[in-house]
């Protein structure tokens, strides 16, 4: 005998997510017939097999989660509350943006550091170089990328992060030390980096419009491969060690002169010791956003986190973009901060 | 929290934020007035040299030198490890680190009229300018 089971869906933000939620149910053997509504958020499927609608939720839950998708026997009441949450987070995010350009404005992190490149100024230049305009680059990123990943893990894994950041550490150490050994100019282009930290403004920008959670489903769609590939690399062990390794040719005036630094140095040990004090001293900051989102992930104000993280991503995401435009030459620079 | 307390609290934050970026930069650095005096323009040999100073930015910020002459840039680091040591100047091709402590010289040739300098860091954040009339 078939029997009708009757689901809500959570995850479905695109209009391509119907085929792709049909397709894999359909590919279990023992499901007969299968249709999404999209716009009501529900996903009915039949079968000859006898189920609870929790069983069979968490069977097919099973399969749907690896392509960003949860199926529930009872529909989560969870809209509403989300909705009062943003006009919290907004502010939260903005002052935080604030605080952050108040700090850059200041001039405080403008120490001028002269005489000899030891392994202990590195380190200093590292911490003002984590406080400074880069955070907006590698920290949004950072925090970005953190934040969907203990948000769609439900804060549970760490693995991700403590790969990103042995390997950003990593990446420096060797990095280092193949600048020093090399001692010339290898050219590390401006325009190279610039159009890295393009690339990585607009995934803040993507990321933080998708924490926010503003895209209302129906109304706005984005193009589903975006995002399911953003899926398939959260999940890949390469992705964070790429990401980290990658942070060293991030657009940073810092990091910049302390490859210039490790260039002169004049050989592999000094030009490696240089960059791994530098990478140590950004680590702390670093390591906070990581971390921290994944503890706010646990916290009861869970919500209220991703979404302010959201606001400040989106925040950095702008002004890594504009200034990365303007640095490139293509609009005028529109601030001098 | 309340929508509409939010929303007037969201403008107030964004004109907050307006402010800070469309202000001049202030720099423990630079004591050089933002909007140039002529104080860091120099005849020597009839050659222009224009001084700018870097350190969180670039100081003055905007400069007007003359038209019509040969003209040197002087970039003025000293102890500078922030994006303004990354600089470009697109205008003439130059894309450069600057030494941490140091005076770099960049030659722009003869200045023309109506056609400005501009001098951007790297990753964009810190811009100047110099005009020739």
């Amino acid at each position: 005998m078939i029997k009708k089971y009757k689901f809500h869906v959570t995850g479905t933000h695109c209009a391509s997510c119907k085929i792709l939620i049909e397709d894999v149910l359909e590919e279990q053997g023992f499901i007969k017939n299968s249709k999404v509504d999209l716009k009501r958020e529900i996903v009915e499927v039949e079968t000859e097999r006898t189920y609870t609608t929790p069983e069979l939720a968490e069977i097919l839950t099973k399969e749907l989660k690896p392509h960003g998708y949860v199926l529930y026997a009872e529909k989560i009441i969870q809209d509403k509350k989300d909705n009062g949450v943003i006009w919290t987070a907004i502010p939260v995010g903005l002052v935080f943006l604030i605080l952050f350009f108040l700090l850059q404005r200041s001039g405080i992190l403008n120490l001028g550091i002269g005489g000899q490149m030891t392994p202990t100024t590195g380190f200093i230049i590292g911490i003002i170089a984590s406080l400074s305009s880069c955070l907006a680059i590698v920290g949004g990123l950072v925090l970005s990328l953190s934040v969907k990943v203990a948000k769609d893990e439900n804060g549970s894994v760490k693995k991700p992060f403590i790969l990103f950041h042995i390997s950003r550490l990593f990446g420096f150490v060797i990095l280092g030390g193949v600048l020093g050994l090399i001692g010339e100019t290898i050219g590390i282009s401006f325009t190279f980096s610039a159009i890295l930290g393009l690339i990585a403004s607009l995934v803040m920008i993507l990321l933080g419009i998708n924490l926010l959670g503003i895209l209302k489903k129906g109304t706005i769609t984005l193009p589903s491969n975006i995002f399911s590939f953003f899926r398939k690399v959260e999940h890949a062990t390469w992705a964070p060690v790429l990401i980290g390794v990658g942070t060293f040719f991030l657009p940073c005036g810092f990091t910049q002169s302390m490859q210039i630094a490790a260039l002169s140095s004049g050989s592999f040990m000094s030009g490696l010791l240089i960059m791994s004090a530098f990478a140590l001293g950004t680590l702390p900051v670093l390591a906070l956003l990581s971390f921290g989102s994944v503890s706010f992930a646990h916290g009861k104000h869970a919500t209220l986190f991703f979404k302010s993280a959201g606001v400040v991503v989106i925040g950095f995401g702008l002004f890594a973009l504009l200034a990365g435009l303007a640095g490139l030459g293509i609009i005028k620079p529109l601030f001098s901060i | 929290m309340n929508k509409t307390v939010s929303i007037i609290i969201t403008l107030g934050l964004l004109v907050a934020l307006f402010i800070i970026f469309s202000g001049n930069s202030t720099s423990t650095n630079n004591d050089v007035n933002q909007v140039d005096s002529g104080q860091n323009i120099e005849m020597k040999n009839g050659i222009q040299y224009i001084t700018i100073k870097t350190g969180g930015g670039y100081s003055p910020n905007i400069s007007s030198a003359k038209a019509g002459i040969p003209t040197k840039l002087i970039m003025k680091t000293s102890g500078s490890f922030d994006c303004s040591s990354a600089l470009v100047i697109r205008s003439i091709n130059y894309q450069q680190m600057l030494p941490q402590t140091g005076e770099t010289e960049i030659d722009l040739g003869i200045s023309k009229a109506g056609a400005p300098i501009q001098g951007i860091c790297g990753m964009g954040m810190y811009n100047f300018v110099v005009n020739f009339n």
